[in-house]
């Protein structure tokens, strides 16, 4: 995995203006893990470091060569904390650690950085495109990946489906499936706010037959769905809704990365994936926007008919495909 | 007392009915729910089982069952027996319901070889008994860093393939870090026994809401408590021992093609004996200076940067684990990775040695 040698992430200021966190990267030579610098403000620098090597301590891997150096480029004011989110981001970018598109602007700050909670933002009207830590935007760092909170009571997850409206709009869109135990209900009562009542039962629908192939998880869950982007149209983001209800369940094993998924079924109580519509322009979507460590999962079906190439595109971002027939346990 | 005895021996029955020789074995753990037991001087060494004694400098030699434990000077005997277990390994901390089902057993002596990893494991980890539960739960985490760090898959909607990808890489995960052989390993639904719902529920009750209070509120009984001597010690003996049979293993494993990976290879190898010396020369965790006390803080650094050099060892191992199964393809590769976690090596055996934090690593 090759790292850059500089990255930067934004954040927006309580005077609606921009901060900008630069991180740079080189080699330690016996110095700091990490050293901040703020304009005139040692103690904010010193925070900063705190706030980075809190965050680093959710990493799976450790690596003592190189030191990261990250300056903001203006001092915010004294009690201004969403700048944290920002930074944390910025160290993880120019370690290679988090693959980002360029321009990020992320506000968020927390008191459990090294539980890689993300507590809250301080900005009140988040623009969009702007990732904001805190309950409704991020809640933890593993989110990035659509992975739940180890520590949470909720346990929430997030799947990601091609979104195809004819070329320029194409996009990844998420739905996220957050679950809590419901004991002794009647049946699972699963809510997907802001949608039509068609809608609605359709998302029911699909959940109450998919674990009903599981086997397990009927009756036992207070459910709730959202989607990063509520207008689509089609049946294709049944898949992703299923495997972020299975992750969130704690019933599928992870991937490091996210999980892109396309598919529908008319027998989720089977466990049966099949096609939907555009493959070709879900699989350049998907050739483009993968990064390392996703999992992109399609339907079986869709193998022959694969573009040339794709298996190797994905593997050489370290994404990795499978075309499947049944979902579960091989 | 005697209820806990009596189910060990109905246990044992149970499981071992077979075989008429195992009931004079004193202690009906072995096999069941422990691997190995020190044994005293002077015993015999049960049936089915073995004995491998042990030196002070980590060499090993094993007795036959039947024969009688005679220890040489500074020697510990254990007895081991070899299986097979049977256990359940949760892979992703974050999906309790889903597992593996793993049957191991510990592998006979190889001749061959020039020394036998499970017999290193008790030289260098094994204490009192290695009990199946602990030495489950080491391989867990084991396999849990490893698949976090990416170098074994298993994504959702594994293939077949995929699996048996996996399933090569972790059995010679398990035989290089552990000495144990994976006879057999089965993805199964771990609902029934771990149900993620109450699991939940659990959390729910023992967390207020109120972020602020998350701390103090943690519960006490999951966080090991740390203490820096035990600590210490029980990580400088892994890295005494375990070191120069690393660098050997590493030396056969990668046969290097050309003269500049035979070049890095040397530089690796002449770093991690730098490493070794390093570890073998290491200074009292209590002591600043000969009869001069350093501060608690200070031993507590020292103790956390000990804990991260061993870690860093088992990530050496697991490194070594791929090049058995990878070969040639994965030596390039490794060099990176090699030359990282020879670093943090280097890096943790350097702060464990220091009497305080560098003035550099403040200052710049």
């Amino acid at each position: 995995m090759s790292a850059p040698q500089e990255a930067v992430c934004r954040s927006i200021a309580a005077d609606g203006a921009l901060l900008t966190i630069t991180a740079t990267r080189r080699p330690r030579a016996g110095r700091a893990d990490v050293k901040c610098s703020v304009p005139g403000d040692a103690a904010l620098a010193e925070r900063m470091q705190q706030v980075v090597r809190l965050a680093r301590h959710t990493e799976a891997r450790f690596d003592s060569r190189d030191q990261v150096l990250l300056s903001l480029d203006r001092a915010p004011p004294g009690d201004w904390r969403d700048w944290e989110l920002a930074a944390v981001l910025a160290d993880r970018m120019v370690r290679g650690v988090l693959v980002a598109r360029a321009g990020l602007t992320a506000n968020g700050w927390s008191d459990a950085w090294h539980l890689g909670h993300i507590d809250g933002r301080a900005l009140a009207n988040v623009p969009a495109g702007v990732l904001a830590g805190g309950a409704g935007g991020l809640p933890h760092l593993g989110a990035l990946n659509g992975q739940p909170d180890p520590a949470a009571a909720v346990s929430s997850a997030r799947a990601w489906f091609p979104m195809h409206s004819g070329g320029a709009g194409d996009s990844l869109g998420w739905v996220e499936v957050s679950v809590r135990p419901a004991a002794g209900q009647d049946e699972d009562a699963v809510t997907a706010p802001g949608f039509d009542p068609v809608r609605q039962a359709a998302i029911a629908a699909t959940l109450t037959a998919a674990r009903h192939f599981d086997g397990r998880g009927q009756s036992q869950w207070r459910t709730t769905v959202r989607f990063g982007e509520p207008r689509f149209q089609g049946e294709s983001y049944q898949f992703a809704l299923v495997m972020a209800d299975r992750i969130a369940r704690g019933r599928e094993f992870l991937a490091r990365g996210r999980v892109i998924a396309s598919g529908s079924s008319s027998a989720w109580h089977a466990g049966k994936v099949e096609a939907v519509e555009a493959l070709e322009a879900k699989c350049a979507l998907i050739a483009r926007e993968a990064a390392p460590g996703d999992r992109v999962l399609l339907p079986k079906e869709w193998e022959t008919g694969l573009p040339p190439g794709l298996r190797e595109t994905l593997r050489a971002r370290g994404a990795s495909l499978a075309c499947v027939e049944r979902i579960g346990i091989i | 007392m005697f209820g806990s005895l009596l189910k060990n021996c109905l246990q044992f029955s149970l499981h071992r009915s077979l075989s008429p020789r195992q009931s004079e074995s004193a202690d009906g753990r072995l096999g069941v729910s422990a691997l190995a037991l020190q044994a005293p001087a002077g015993a015999s060494v049960p049936g089915a089982c073995a004995a491998v004694l042990v030196d002070a400098n980590g060499r090993s030699r094993r007795l036959a069952a039947g024969g009688r434990i005679a220890l040489h000077e500074g020697e510990i005997a254990w007895c081991v027996h070899p299986g097979p277990y049977s256990c359940e390994l949760a892979p992703f901390a974050a999906a309790p319901e889903i597992g593996l089902r793993v049957n191991f057993a510990i592998d006979a002596s190889d001749p061959r070889a020039t020394y036998q990893r499970f017999d290193l494991f008790l030289a260098s980890e094994g204490g009192a008994a290695v009990e199946l539960d602990g030495f489950t739960a080491a391989m867990e985490n084991t396999l849990q860093r490893e698949l976090a760090q990416g170098n074994l898959d298993l994504p959702p909607c594994t293939t077949l393939e995929e699996w048996n990808v996996f399933r090569a890489g972790f059995n010679q995960l398990m035989y290089t870090r552990f000495g144990v052989i994976v006879d057999d390993c089965v993805p199964v639904d771990l609902g029934a026994a771990r149900d993620y719902a109450q699991l939940l529920e659990t959390r729910m009750t023992q967390q207020p809401l109120a972020p602020q209070q998350r701390d103090s509120a943690a519960p006490l009984g999951a966080q090991q408590v740390f203490v820096p001597a035990c600590e210490d010690a029980r990580a400088l003996r892994r890295l005494f021992l375990e070191l120069p049979c690393l660098m050997c293993a590493i030396r056969l494993a990668a046969l290097p093609q050309e003269q500049e990976q035979f070049r890095q290879q040397q530089e690796l190898m002449r770093r991690l004996d730098l490493v070794s010396l390093a570890v073998g020369t290491m200074p009292a965790l209590e002591l600043r200076a000969p009869n001069q006390p350093l501060a608690h803080e200070e031993q507590l650094r020292r103790a956390r940067h000990s804990r991260r050099a061993a870690s860093a060892l088992d990530e050496a191992w697991a490194m070594l684990a791929r090049l058995k199964t990878g070969g040639d393809a994965v030596l390039g590769v490794s060099f990176d990775e090699a030359d990282r976690i020879v670093a943090n090596l280097e890096y943790e055996t350097a702060g464990r040695r220091s009497v305080a934090v560098p003035e550099e690593e403040v200052a710049a």
